[in-house]
């Protein structure tokens, strides 16, 4: 623990969220900074996280040392660079303080629910999730990030899915993470043989947050998608860096990105799309679109398309833009001010992929939260 | 003698320079049901935008008065505030609200007042009855989906919603069935009467098969040429608006 935290608080700043291929360089994207980060050691989180645990054929622990799936344990070991970096990789797979075993067997319809919420008490969250689904099993898991005070929170989690033959998994995570809070969030997942990742991101806290999801689509037929929505107010910076990395024969990935920038937000969204050799007959897209609310915002897409293999087909499209202005003009003209109907108009890009939550309280939850954020559109 | 609610004087507006509203005047009482017609281009949508003031269209001369009193520095929400409504030539679709919620805003916002679900709930399932819109499009998002004609019939269904003084129907008989024709007929005859006004833009005669109109007026190239009674209509569709042209205001 000493080396991790001496190379942490000994470096001016802190490399985090590369790119996989280094370009751009005058961008400046090709890695985010976190500078000034310091910190003295890992501090207990004292609280439990299950809100909700299925019946059937699941197993749902606490995190714990005598926890083990030797073989996705291995494969996770071989992968390399799983994260947002190195050493914060390296803390919370050694030094976590919170997180959650998932083993299902089955087909469980209800999702598990697991909250993490920090406070003056419980200031750090390193949690390190496993969820683990055998052959033809599916589940939904669902993590809520959300601050109940203004503690300064620093929050670095570790997620890693496998997906074994013809299994799915349903990742919903929300970060709604007070604006003093650090967010760095690491996500990794293995998919077999026709199983399928179905990540669902909501990014809407944190003074900075830095996001990473590599998706391995390792075998014939895996399928792997992203749906990431944001919204960046105030003064706030969110990195995100995902990566669909295309293995396996006829693989299948799909990112779309949707978010608002406001006030003097900056967002970087880093989306890259990895045909590896022998990835034949496999297809990607990705689609990133950002509303700019504000001229003073700062918004940066990098879609990033690497092919070792001939036979494959990938589209990305990134675009950012104003309200449209006869959108606008249509709801006002139905008596909204203008700021409602910016609001309205928001809501609108974020819906179809709030819609795929399955849980009406978690849906109005973030509907709240961003009527919140919007108010000083 | 009816009240003076619309009353447009000398209206002259441009876009990113263009000039496109050449000097309309036009007045319209309580009670009164008017149609303007006039070929592709000639300013219609954009005489119906600048009553509703869509951002990009500026007035640069005139007046438009509503009972009375100017309202050029209007916004579009105030328009709706004050009970002027536009039925959209192109309406746009709103993911992320559904119709009953977005009208029971809208409703609470142009009136003012707090508006209660299952009354509201009710109301609009009658509406909806009359103008032959299944109950469940109550529940999809504002348009998304939709199709032509089924656009058309929900904007006269906020029209029946809201209520409004002022009715600009900006080819809403466009793209309809025979059928959705005679519906949304029906829907602007039920909402006429002696104290609220209707502005009927169309290229179509089929509507006035229904509707009566007080008084058809031709425009072209941004200016009324000719106001006359519903035989207009007729003249037009057998004649085009050719002989027009060389008439100049009247
Ligand atoms: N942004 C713009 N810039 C320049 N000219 C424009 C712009 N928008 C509209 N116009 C022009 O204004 C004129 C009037 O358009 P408008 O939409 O009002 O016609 P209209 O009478 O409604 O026609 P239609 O019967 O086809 O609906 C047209 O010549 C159109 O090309
Ligand atoms: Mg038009």
């Amino acid at each position: 623990m000493k080396d991790i935290l001496a190379e942490i608080n000994e470096a001016p700043t802190i490399q985090t969220n590369r790119l996989p291929v280094i370009t751009w360089r005058w961008l400046k994207v090709n890695e985010f900074q976190l500078d000034d980060f310091t910190m003295e050691k890992v501090l207990p989180y004292n609280k439990g996280c299950f809100t909700a645990v299925p019946s059937g054929n699941i197993d749902v622990k606490a995190m714990a040392e005598n926890i083990h799936y030797l073989e996705a344990e291995n494969y996770f070991k071989n992968k390399g660079n799983i994260g947002v970096s190195d050493t914060f990789v390296k803390m919370v797979d050694t030094f976590y303080n919170t997180g959650a075993f998932i083993h299902v067997k089955d087909k469980i319809q209800d999702p598990v629910i697991i909250s993490y919420k920090p406070d003056e008490s419980n200031p750090m969250i390193m949690d390190k999730n496993f969820i683990v689904a055998e052959e033809n099993s599916e589940v939904t898991v669902i993590i809520d990030y959300t601050s109940i005070d203004n503690t300064s929170a620093l929050h670095n989690g570790l997620t890693k899915i496998y997906a074994k033959d013809g299994a799915t998994i349903n990742l919903i995570k929300l970060q709604d993470l007070n604006d003093t809070s650090i967010n760095l969030d690491s996500n990794i997942a293995y998919i077999g043989e026709n199983a399928k990742a179905n990540y669902v991101s909501i990014e809407v806290g944190s003074d900075k947050s830095v996001v990473s999801y590599i998706s391995n689509l390792e075998e014939e037929a895996s399928e792997s998608n992203l749906d990431s929505i944001y919204l960046v107010n105030g003064s706030r910076t969110l990195d995100m860096n995902y990566i669909m990395s295309h293995i396996g024969k006829k693989t299948l990935s799909r990112i779309n990105a949707y978010g608002a920038l406001m006030g003097k937000a900056k967002k970087t969204f880093k989306g890259t799309l990895d045909f590896k050799k022998g990835s034949t007959l496999s297809k990607a897209s990705e689609e990133e679109y950002t509303i700019l609310l504000d001229k003073t915002v700062k918004s940066q897409a990098i879609p990033l398309l690497l092919c070792q293999e001939d036979d494959v087909e990938g589209l990305h499209a990134a675009s950012a833009g104003k309200i449209d202005e006869d959108q606008l003009f249509y709801i006002m003209s139905r008596g909204f001010s203008e700021k409602e109907a910016k609001k309205l108009i928001v809501e609108s890009y974020f819906t179809p992929i709030i819609d795929k939550i399955p849980l009406s309280s978690m849906r109005e939850e973030i509907q709240n939260i961003m009527n919140q954020r919007l108010m000083d559109v | 003698m009816s009240k003076k609610l619309l009353e447009i004087q000398n209206l002259k507006s441009s876009i990113e320079h263009t000039e496109i509203l050449k000097g309309i005047n036009l007045s319209i009482n309580q009670g009164e049901i008017h149609v303007i017609m006039g070929p592709n281009g000639a300013g219609k949508s954009t005489l119906a935008n600048v009553l509703m003031s869509h951002p990009k269209h500026e007035i640069t001369e005139g007046n438009i008065l509503f009972e009375g009193e100017s309202i050029n520095g209007f916004s579009a929400d105030e328009k709706a505030k004050i009970g002027v409504f536009l039925s959209f030539q192109y309406p746009e679709e709103v993911a992320g609200i559904t119709v009953e919620n977005f009208l029971r805003a809208a409703k609470s916002a142009v009136t003012g007042e707090p508006v209660k679900f299952l009354p509201f709930k009710k109301a609009l399932r009658e509406q909806m009855k009359l103008l032959k819109i299944d109950e469940t499009y109550g529940s999809r998002y504002l348009n998304v989906g939709f199709s032509g004609g089924e656009k058309k019939k929900n904007e006269i269904l906020q029209m029946a919603v809201l209520e409004p003084k002022l009715a600009v129907l900006d080819e809403t008989d466009s793209g309809l069935d025979v059928d959705a024709i005679k519906v949304v007929a029906e829907g602007v005859n039920t909402l006429a009467n002696e104290n609220n006004a209707i502005l009927i833009i169309t290229h179509h005669k089929k509507l006035l098969d229904y509707i009566k109109p007080n008084y058809v007026h031709v425009l072209l190239d941004g200016k009324i040429v000719k106001t006359s009674d519903g035989s207009l209509a007729d003249e037009i569709e057998s004649k085009g608006y050719e002989w027009l042209s060389n008439q100049g205001g009247v």
